[in-house]
C-alpha cells in the first residue's frame, strides 16, 4: 500500500481566501470541465455510440429505396431506436461513463487535491462538473436524435410529418431526462465507489431487467419510468411481452425528478464530507 | 469561443434547425391535423357521436394490402371505377384523401345511420348533376349550404352536402344538418365531447386507419365469450373506451388500446387475450402457417389500460387464406 494523503473538506480559516459563492464557483468549474469533457477520447467514443442511429436511419432509407422487403415502418423503426437503443442502452451507458468519472477521474489522475484546495466549495465542484456532463451528453445525443427523426419521418415523403413532430419534442425531453436521472445515479456511484463502472454496468444490464417483471418490481428501475413517458410501444418478446407495464406519465415525471434530486443531493452530501485518499 | 463551446454551439444549432423545421412542419404541413388525425372539418361531427373512425385513402391505396386484397377482387373493378369517373367525375383511388365516419346515438326507436365526411378533389358540377338526375332526390338550403336529399321526409332520408370544394358530408338528414350547424357556428360538435376528443388526441399520428369508441358504444358489445368451465363462457371485463390504429405498409400492424374500469380488470382482459394467443400457439403445432401468428401479437397493461400490438406479415395473411395464395404470389412483393 502506498502512502496516502487524506484530503478532508476543511472550512476556510482566516488566512485562507473565502470560497466563491456556489453559483460562481460552479460556473468556473463548469467552464473548466466542459473543455476537458468535450475534447476527449470518451466523447469521441460516445459520439459514435449516440450517432449510430443516424447511420442506421440512412441504411434504412437506402434499403427502402432499393425496394428490399423490410418488415417495419420508418415510424416504428424510429420508435424502436428511441425505446430500445437510446433509452435502454446508449443513454444509460453514456451517463455511466461520464457521470462516474466526474470525481473518479480526478482521484485516479491525482488532481482532486488541486481542485478542492481552490477557494471553491465542494458542492460547487460537483454541480459544475455535473452541469458540464449534462451539456456534453445533450450536445452529443440530441442532434443525432433530431437527424434520425427527420431521416425516418421523411422516408416516405414529408406528407403527414406535422402529426409526428410532437413525438420528436417528447422524445427529446425524455432523452434529456434520462441523461439527468441516470447521470445523478451514476454520479453517486462515482463519489462512493472507487471502481464504479462494473457496478454501473450491472445496474444497467441486470438490475434494469426488473422492469420486465410483473407486480411492483418495475417501479424500482429507472427504465420503466422512462419508457412510460414515450409514446412508442414497439412489439416485444419474452418476459417484457408477457409482463410489460406502462406506468402513469405524471407519476413517472414525479418519480424521475425525485430520484434525480435524491441521487444528486446524496452525491453532494457525500462528496462534501468524504475524505478522499490519493495514492502517492 | 473555445473549441468545446464551438462543438456545443454547433450541436445546438443542429437541434435548433430541427426544432424550427419541426415547428414549421407543425404549422405548414397541409396534412396538419386539428385534433390528432382529425382535420378541422371533423370537429363539426355531432357531439353525441358514439364512435369515430378515419381512413387515410392515399395510404390505403398505396399499401400492399390494397394491391393484394383489392386488386384481386376481379377485373371488373377498374371498369366500375371508370364508370364512376365518367358519371361523377370522381376516381376514388385518385381523388379521395381521407374519410371520417361517425356513429351517433339512436333517437327514440330510430336507428341512426352513420355519417361520413370525405375530403378530396371533387367535380361538383358532375356530382350535382348525377344527384339531381336520380329519382326521389330533392334539394334544400340549410344555413346557406345546399343539400341533396334522398327520400326527404321519409324514414331514413339521406343527405349529401358540400361543406366546401374539397369536403363532402353524407349521412342522415339530421346528421348532415347538425354538421352544417356546427361548422357555421364554430362551436359545439366534437369539441363538446371531451371524452371522445381525448381519445382521438391519443391516436398514433400517420396511421392508415383508426377507430375510437367510448363507453356508449362498447356497452353493447358481448360481455362473454363462448367456452370456459362448464360451458358458461368467459366473462369479459367491461371496456370504458377503445382506440384502434392500424397501418398496412410494410405489414398489417394494429395497435389496440382498451381502457377498463380498473387495473385488475385490465390485467384480467390482458390475460384473456394472452390466453387466446396461447391457443393460437397450440394450433400452430398442427398448422405451421399459424406459427407466426402467436409471435405477431403482444399484450401489455398500463394501469387500467390494455395495449395489444399486432403485426401480421402479408405472407402470414396469405397462408391463412389459401385461395389468395396463388393471387398473392402473382402480386409483386411489398407492393
Amino acid at each position: 500500500m502506498t502512502p496516502s494523503a487524506p484530503l478532508a473538506a476543511t472550512p476556510p480559516t482566516g488566512d485562507v481566501r473565502p470560497a466563491l459563492p456556489l453559483g460562481r464557483g460552479a460556473r468556473a468549474v463548469f467552464d473548466l470541465a466542459l473543455d476537458g469533457m468535450v475534447w476527449s477520447r470518451r466523447s469521441l467514443a460516445m459520439a459514435v455510440l449516440l450517432a449510430l442511429p443516424v447511420v442506421l436511419a440512412i441504411v434504412f432509407r437506402i434499403v427502402l429505396q432499393s425496394d428490399l422487403r423490410v418488415r417495419i415502418t420508418p415510424a416504428d423503426f424510429y420508435g424502436a431506436v428511441v425505446t430500445f437503443y437510446y433509452l435502454r442502452f446508449a443513454l444509460p451507458v453514456a451517463a455511466l461513463f461520464y457521470a462516474t468519472s466526474l470525481i473518479a477521474d480526478e482521484v485516479d489522475g491525482k488532481t482532486l487535491t488541486f481542485l478542492i484546495t481552490r477557494p471553491v466549495r465542494r458542492s460547487a465542484i460537483l454541480l459544475g462538473k455535473f452541469a458540464a456532463y449534462v451539456v456534453t451528453t445533450l450536445a452529443l445525443a440530441l442532434p443525432a436524435a433530431v437527424i434520425t427523426f427527420f431521416l425516418l419521418a421523411t422516408a416516405n415523403g414529408w406528407s403527414g410529418i406535422g402529426g409526428r413532430v410532437a413525438d420528436l419534442f417528447r422524445d427529446a425531453g425524455v432523452m434529456a431526462l434520462a441523461l439527468v436521472a441516470y447521470g445523478a445515479l451514476f454520479t453517486r456511484f462515482g463519489v462512493v465507489l472507487r471502481r464504479p463502472v462494473i457496478p454501473g454496468l450491472l445496474f444497467i444490464f441486470v438490475w434494469e431487467l426488473l422492469a420486465n417483471l410483473p407486480g411492483y418490481m418495475p417501479r424500482v428501475t429507472l427504465t420503466a419510468w422512462l419508457r412510460s413517458l414515450v409514446r412508442h410501444r414497439p412489439p416485444q418478446e419474452g418476459l417484457s411481452e408477457v409482463f410489460g407495464q406502462i406506468l402513469p406519465a405524471a407519476l413517472s415525471l414525479q418519480v424521475l425528478a425525485g430520484a434525480t434530486i435524491a441521487f444528486l443531493g446524496l452525491s453532494l452530501w457525500i462528496f462534501s464530507r468524504r475524505e478522499y485518499v490519493i495514492e502517492q | 469561443m473555445t473549441r468545446s463551446r464551438m462543438v456545443v454551439f454547433a450541436s445546438m444549432l443542429v437541434v435548433g434547425v430541427g426544432v424550427v423545421a419541426a415547428v414549421g412542419a407543425l404549422y405548414l404541413d397541409p396534412a396538419r391535423a386539428a385534433v390528432g388525425p382529425l382535420e378541422a372539418e371533423g370537429l363539426a361531427l355531432p357531439a353525441d357521436s358514439k364512435f369515430v373512425m378515419g381512413l387515410d385513402v392515399k395510404r390505403f391505396v398505396a399499401s400492399p394490402f390494397y394491391a393484394r386484397f383489392a386488386n384481386d377482387r376481379g377485373q371488373a373493378r377498374p371498369d366500375a371505377f371508370a364508370e364512376i369517373e365518367e358519371k361523377l367525375g370522381l376516381n376514388p383511388e385518385r381523388d379521395l384523401d381521407r374519410v371520417v365516419i361517425a356513429g351517433r346515438e339512436a333517437v327514440g326507436t330510430k336507428k341512426e345511420a352513420g355519417l361520413a365526411i370525405v375530403t378530396g378533389r371533387f367535380d361538383r358540377y358532375k356530382l350535382g348533376r348525377a344527384a339531381e338526375e336520380r329519382p326521389g332526390v330533392t334539394t334544400k338550403n340549410h344555413q346557406g349550404t345546399p343539400m341533396y336529399l334522398y327520400n326527404e321526409g321519409a324514414r331514413g332520408a339521406l343527405a349529401i352536402s358540400f361543406l366546401d370544394d374539397d369536403t363532402l358530408v353524407l349521412g342522415s338528414q339530421r346528421s348532415v344538418e347538425a354538421v352544417i350547424d356546427n361548422r357555421s357556428s364554430g362551436a359545439g360538435g366534437l369539441r363538446a365531447n371531451a371524452k371522445l376528443l381525448a381519445l382521438i388526441e391519443g391516436v398514433k399520428p400517420g396511421s392508415t386507419f383508426w377507430v375510437v369508441g367510448d363507453q356508449s358504444l362498447l356497452s353493447r358489445m358481448p360481455s362473454t365469450i363462448p367456452g370456459g368451465a362448464g360451458g358458461s363462457g368467459v366473462q369479459l371485463p367491461s371496456l370504458r373506451s377503445m382506440v384502434v390504429t392500424g397501418d398496412l405498409d410494410p405489414v398489417v400492424a394494429l395497435q389496440i388500446t382498451g381502457e377498463t374500469v380498473d387495473a385488475a380488470s385490465a390485467q384480467n382482459l390482458a390475460d384473456i387475450v394472452r390466453g387466446l394467443v396461447a391457443m393460437a400457439s397450440l394450433q400452430a403445432q398442427q398448422k405451421p402457417e399459424l406459427q407466426q401468428l402467436a409471435s405477431a401479437v403482444s399484450v401489455t397493461t398500463q394501469a387500467e389500460r390494455v395495449l395489444v400490438n399486432a403485426r401480421f406479415p402479408y405472407e402470414l395473411l396469405d397462408s391463412l387464406h389459401p385461395k389468395r395464395r396463388g393471387v398473392a404470389d402473382a402480386a409483386p412483393a411489398g407492393q
